[in-house]
């Protein structure tokens, strides 16, 4: 019962994200995209209205988040009316995301998809941050934690903490659960915001294949519970919304929203956002869109990095700085090439870019490609920070076929894109 | 849509769902019985904290509020830090202090060693503590003082 009342919780996020259904390009969207991009909000709102609290040393009560949550709802006067089932004339993408959920909902409740840094970090932290009704930074900032990265942003465990208040603990199952709930968001999200372009049938089957490439990632990359699915989930409403909406404010202002989550999520996030940022200054040549769409993210990235500054909690975002060790260069691009194969001899790679090949509208498509190549780059230049040979093995074995996620799925924004 | 373009998308799809399922399918059996732990089919082979995580919602009822914990699983009898167990045990056990398990050694004064231990599998023959519950997956000791 508790583990149902922590899932009720979650999907009470789209109320406090009611807001974004004030922009006219989303509220123009069908029923499923909307609820998907409210979730996504409402997880960057409750985000930071928790990480306020903590600040100001408020404690997180559940009166004083239904106050707020209130105030958000008498704000945004949400409306829910449109198309319910938006697949509905589509039965063979129906059928294959049916048959992508069932799978995935499979491998979740038959413990076959689970990351191991839930129970190590993400969990702890969410239960720990619950029973102290706030961050709890003398929790992060004892020495003996300090591998549970004490300076991780805090949209996971505060969206944790969430689900703890309502339910009165913390769930595993609950927190493994919501990555079929990410996916479908993202699945969503994504037809929604492309359909206007790319017409309903084409929409349907790239979001579809969005779906089918993030289910198998999943599983592969065994993130449930962890950082990966919502941050795939904000990276792909940002990216998207200023592939194909960048022109627009209402564009810039969801992409604004959705990488305020993407800094908000993992310490990787800081990188995809700089990325997208530059490819759209690249290809758009609009620099006061693209600080428009940044800001909110740059500043929510600011205060988190000083809050824990001022703890004393820096830890990954230090390692910025780190030494570059080229001596590296052959065997982080040996290793990191072996686990992009994610043993099926590369065939999400070939999959998300066949489309790309048949079309071959490059100009369209430059964007995600930029910010695909880009996170690639990143990666890369991330690895190249390793020590010595186990350390880069170790290092690219538990994390390359997680982290490459991203780049496989602004791929697959590419190939839709340029498909138009 | 183009007939290609279709055919194209929808060949990449069905790849995917079958490298799914073929990948659900090789973390092995048994397919259709509810597991106990969160880990109980992550890979082929059993994953290294799952005796931790079916012990500690056993031992959990016997330990009173904040007392100090450690958890590892012995080496000849003595305490060995496993992070793995650590953490695990951090996420188990909200209501106590998880402490590392050289907390537990045998050069720790008395009043400075943790009040509990959670031996995984193996024994733990520390002569300041005494067995307080045995389960199949470990054991639980409470220091002498």
């Amino acid at each position: 019962m508790k583990d149902v009342l922590w899932l009720l919780a979650m999907l009470a996020l789209p109320l406090f994200g009611s807001g974004v259904l004030r922009i006219p390009l989303v509220r123009n969207l069908d029923l499923p995209a909307r609820v998907s991009l409210a979730f996504a909000t409402g997880a960057v709102v409750l985000t930071t209205l928790m990480f306020a609290m903590s600040v100001v040393g408020i404690h997180w009560t559940r009166a004083a988040i239904l106050i707020a949550l209130v105030m958000v709802l008498a704000a945004a006067r949400p409306a829910l009316r449109g198309t319910a089932m938006p697949f509905a004339r589509r039965p063979l993408a129906l059928t294959l995301l049916t048959v992508i959920t069932v799978l995935t909902l499979y491998g979740i409740l038959d413990a076959r998809e689970t990351c191991g840094d839930l129970i190590y970090f993400w969990g702890p932290k969410g239960q720990q941050f619950y029973l102290s009704e706030k961050i709890d930074t003398e929790f992060l900032a004892w020495p003996h934690y300090s591998l549970m990265h004490p300076d991780y942003p805090p949209l996971i465990p505060e969206i944790y903490a969430w689900g703890s208040m309502a339910a009165h603990r913390f769930s595993w199952w609950g927190a493994l659960l919501l990555t079929p709930i990410y996916l479908l968001a993202t699945t969503f999200a994504f037809r929604g915001l492309v359909r206007q372009r790319l017409g309903d049938e084409r929409a349907s089957a790239y979001a579809v294949l969005l779906g089918a490439l993030l289910a198998f990632g999943f599983a592969r990359g065994m993130v449930a519970g962890a950082g990966e699915p919502p941050l795939i989930l904000f990276e792909i409403i940002a990216l998207t919304a200023l592939t194909f909406h960048g022109h627009s404010r209402e564009g810039i202002a969801l992409a604004a929203i959705a990488l305020t989550g993407v800094v908000a999520t993992k310490v990787e996030g800081a990188a995809f956002a700089a990325i997208l940022i530059f490819a759209f200054i690249l290809t758009r040549r609009s620099i006061k869109a693209a600080l428009a769409a940044a800001l909110p993210a740059a500043a929510f990235l600011g205060a988190w990095i000083l809050f824990a500054s001022h703890y004393k909690l820096i830890d990954q975002y230090g390692r910025a700085g780190g030494k570059l060790n080229l001596a590296g260069l052959w065997p982080v691009l040996h290793w990191t090439t072996i686990q992009a194969s994610y043993g099926v001899w590369w065939a999400p790679w070939i999959a998300v870019s066949a489309p790309l090949a048949t079309t071959r509208r490059w100009r369209q498509a430059a964007m995600p490609l930029v910010v695909s190549g880009g996170l690639v780059a990143s990666t890369i230049y991330f690895y190249l920070h390793g020590e010595d040979l186990s350390w880069w093995l170790l290092w690219i074995r538990t994390s390359a076929e997680r982290v490459l996620l991203a780049p496989l799925a602004c791929l697959l924004v590419a190939s839709a894109a340029s498909s138009e | 849509m183009p007939r290609v373009e279709r055919v194209v998308v929808t060949v990449a799809t069905l790849l995917m769902i079958a490298v799914l399922a073929q990948r659900l399918y090789t973390r092995g059996g048994p397919y259709f019985t509810r597991p106990v732990t969160i880990v109980d089919r992550v890979g082929p082979r059993p994953y290294e904290i799952e005796p931790t995580l079916r012990l500690l919602p056993q031992i959990r009822p016997l330990l009173p509020r904040n007392a100090s914990v450690a958890c590892f699983q012995p080496v000849k009898g003595v305490q060995a830090y496993q992070m793995d167990n650590f953490f695990a045990a951090v996420g188990q056990l909200p209501y106590q202090k998880v402490i590392p398990s050289f907390a537990a050694a045998t050069d720790v004064p008395l009043e400075n060693l943790a009040q509990y231990v959670v031996a995984i599998k193996e024994p733990f023959t520390h002569p300041s503590y005494d067995l307080v519950a045995t389960f199949p997956q470990g054991r639980l000791y409470k220091v002498r003082r």
